[in-house]
């Protein structure tokens, strides 16, 4: 074959069938083992993306009760301070309790909203698929 | 938590709440003022002081390759300037004196109430509160000194009919100063009620040590008390983020108050 012999650089040799297939038979494996440690690899990493997560979910969590309850208080404090300043026990009181609340409601709504696209932002919404599901 | 043990009750449960107790060190009176320098005192100088001796020793080398200590103090320093950076913009850089300062101390004086026998002072709201409103006080400063009178379209949101907006206002004033009670209750309630915890679990280890044929049992709550003390250091340095995160986002309200 002096055609093939002639496309052969310097230093290359021809290679027998079964050298051919051997070097197929290593390249595919190697082929395989890199995308076995590669998977491997990005599991690890979004594991750790949700175990983050995961950490400043519980923050978020911690901080809407606190967010809740301080309206309230303020609110009712509002009230309670309003009362007993123009003597209009209880009514200002009941009127600035319920506004604390709907406050209380509006802080955690924002504090969800940014949340939300904090989370999105950095997981794109793939987020908790390292923890095993019970419906799986 | 060790020198807890001093308020044993004749039940032989520790009391949970000794390690709470402020005494006075050196007494101080200021024209009849209680100024007196207290354990309290004591562990926010100590705190100060080794936060300041970190960063003094630490950045002695100032090398273009940093060692252990400048590398360390270099990664506290891109963690607060990048949350602060975005959640308020490069404006908001001109405050990083304060938010750093307010991050170190906090991480700091929650890292340090985790040493057995150290007092917590995160765990008094009078200091949480004292934080919460020197934040809440610089956004208001701030707030009026860089918009003016704008600085109120905070109270007023955009497309709200004129019906309901006094009403609207009125919840938003009401959000708006609830921000510091629960900046300062959040930190405090989650240090209090983690260091009860901790103390109550090391009694029930003591309790059963103390009840004949029960004491086998006694591991398990003392591997409860090690796993908590792990899942404290997490809320320690969650708690310390949380409030540096909550300190940029009213920050960043004063700087842009029309979101």
């Amino acid at each position: 074959m002096p055609n093939a012999a002639d496309r052969r650089g310097p230093g290359e040799r021809q290679l027998s069938p079964e050298e051919a297939a051997r070097f197929q038979g290593r390249v595919s494996e190697l082929g395989d083992r890199l995308g076995r440690i590669k998977a491997q690899r990005d599991a690890e990493a979004h594991a750790d993306l949700d175990a983050e997560m995961r950490g400043r979910g519980m923050a978020h969590g911690m901080r809407m009760a606190a967010e809740m309850v301080a309206a309230v208080m303020v609110g009712g404090g509002i009230g309670w301070g309003l009362d007993w300043w123009l003597g209009s026990k209880p009514w200002l009181f009941l009127l600035f309790f319920l506004l604390g609340f709907v406050a209380g409601v509006l802080n955690v709504m924002r504090g969800y909203e940014r949340m939300q696209s904090e989370f999105m932002a950095r997981t794109g919404g793939r987020i908790g698929h390292s923890v095993p599901d019970d419906e799986d | 938590m060790a020198a807890a043990n001093a308020g044993t009750q004749g039940t032989g449960m520790p009391d949970p709440i000794h390690q709470f107790e402020i005494h006075r060190l050196i007494p101080i009176k200021i024209f009849g003022w209680d100024a007196s320098f207290t354990n309290a005192s004591l562990f926010m100088l100590l705190a100060v002081l080794l936060i300041a001796g970190f960063y003094f020793v630490s950045m002695q080398a100032r090398s273009l390759v940093p060692n252990r200590l400048q590398s360390l103090a270099e990664m506290s320093y891109e963690f607060v300037a990048k949350m602060l950076r975005e959640s308020t913009g490069h404006g908001g850089m001109k405050y990083f004196p304060f938010v750093f300062t307010i991050f170190a101390f906090v991480l700091t004086a929650n890292t340090l109430g985790l040493i057995p026998g150290f007092f917590t002072v995160t765990s008094h709201i009078i200091v949480t509160a004292a934080l919460a409103a020197m934040v809440f006080i610089t956004v208001l400063i701030v707030g009026f000194a860089k918009n003016g009178a704008k600085f109120l379209q905070l109270f007023v949101p955009q497309g709200v009919p004129i019906v309901i907006l006094p009403l609207v206002v009125l919840i938003e004033i009401i959000s708006f100063l609830s921000r510091p009670v629960s900046h300062s209750v959040r930190l405090f309630a989650n240090m209090l009620a983690g260091h009860i915890t901790l103390k109550v679990f090391g009694g029930f280890v003591v309790m059963l040590l103390g009840a004949g044929a029960y004491a086998v049992l006694a591991p398990l709550p003392l591997l409860m008390a090690i796993a908590l003390t792990a899942l404290e250091l997490l809320v320690a340095f969650l708690q310390a983020y949380v409030f540096t995160m909550l300190t940029c986002m009213y920050l960043n309200d004063a700087l842009h108050p029309g979101h």
